[in-house]
């Protein structure tokens, strides 16, 4: 759903080539594969959901899952795990989709035991399993109102991430 | 009773193409079996019934019961592409366990539709208040294994040469099971 209101709620969304992309939420920063002139194209604009699909691929393509990650760079996607379940949590809301909420309780509960804070070995197999949980959510949401599941590496180039010619679907 | 006022549905694939889903009526008899003649006899020999005999999909089409067994029939301009269908028991011991089974038109694969047909099927068996789905896979189609795993369905054990093909053949049936809302609780007890 697109932001019509500014970060604060006062008013209309102002764009702000700095600020937030009022279509997906993220820094327009974020969209830095494809700049249109000067104008920084949001690619999720017109799709469903385009808040938590920014939110997931953000995750997915950030720095923590790649090999000179640090410390840091784990922390701060597990900060940005739980806020991304928290933004499905909301969506979730009064829905009748109990399968989507239970992959939702998975994701919160692969969350708590990958806290990488803690003294966790498996921090990281956790902290995915719970991005792959909160996919799926949003995949029921999609499919709810009748659209293809989110594919991630449709938006590869965004992230500046490369491509695999590979999609594994049936 | 299930409710079905969420159909027809809409699904829209990746590649833009529009299905319908609904649950097959006693006119679905001629799609359906056009469907069929359309799957390939390699792929028919995996299938349970005899699906070459348009008088078999007439007498599923006459005993129609949703309670026990629910078609959910994928339409596109007309024709039948997909059938995924949610069976149940009334009473016993497995009353709370629902088996799916999805059967895909060759040009329908790797397009999404089965994965959306699972999908609907696991919602619904949610609805149903089942405990699990299960599903039984020839482990050659590792692309449904893939899609059921990608789905929540846990691979639970693979019965080495199980089951035959209508030529004689042996091969391995992955059992597969999706549990559902109540059962882990249930299980503890």
């Amino acid at each position: 759903m697109a932001r019509k209101t500014s970060r604060t709620g006062k008013g209309p969304f102002a764009p702000d080539p700095g600020g937030y992309c009022p279509t997906c939420g993220l820094e327009t920063g974020e969209h830095r594969g494809k700049p249109t002139g000067e104008k920084r194209a949001c690619p999720y604009e017109g799709l469903a959901y385009p808040e938590l699909r920014a939110g997931h691929d953000r995750i997915y393509f950030g720095p923590w899952r790649k090999m000179n990650a640090g410390p840091a760079d784990v922390v701060r996607a597990y900060n940005q795990i739980g806020r991304h379940l928290n933004s499905i949590e909301r969506v979730l809301g009064g829905l009748d989709l109990p399968a989507a909420r239970r992959d939702h309780l998975k994701a919160v509960e692969a969350c708590r035991l990958g806290d990488p804070r803690e003294d966790s070995q498996e921090a990281l197999r956790f902290m995915d399993n719970a991005l792959s949980y909160a996919h799926r959510v949003i995949d029921d949401l999609l499919h709810e109102r009748g659209f293809p599941s989110h594919a991630p590496m449709e938006f590869a180039e965004w992230y500046d991430a490369v491509e695999v010619p590979f999609r594994d679907e049936w | 009773m299930l409710p079905l006022d969420r159909y027809p549905k809409e699904i829209t694939l990746r590649d833009g193409a529009c299905v319908t889903f609904r649950p097959m009526v006693r006119e679905d008899v001629a799609p359906l079996w056009d469907f069929f003649k359309r799957i390939s006899p390699e792929d028919r020999m995996y299938l349970r019934e005899d699906v070459a005999k348009r008088v078999e999909v007439e007498r599923w089409a006459r005993d129609l019961d949703y309670d026990a067994v629910l078609p959910i029939l994928a339409f596109c301009g007309g024709f039948v592409v997909g059938d995924a269908t949610l069976h149940r028991n009334r009473t016993g011991w497995k009353q709370r366990v629902g088996t799916v089974r999805i059967l895909i038109s060759p040009d329908f694969r790797h397009r999404g539709l089965g994965t959306a047909m699972i999908r609907e099927l696991r919602h619904l068996g949610e609805k149903a208040s089942l405990h699990y789905l299960l599903a039984e896979v020839i482990e050659e189609q590792q692309a449904a294994v893939r899609a059921f795993e990608k789905l929540g369905f846990e691979r639970m054990s693979v019965l080495r040469n199980y089951v035959n093909d209508q030529k004689g053949n042996l091969h391995n049936l992955v059992v597969l099971l999706y549990p559902m809302s109540d059962a882990d609780e249930e299980v503890l007890y």
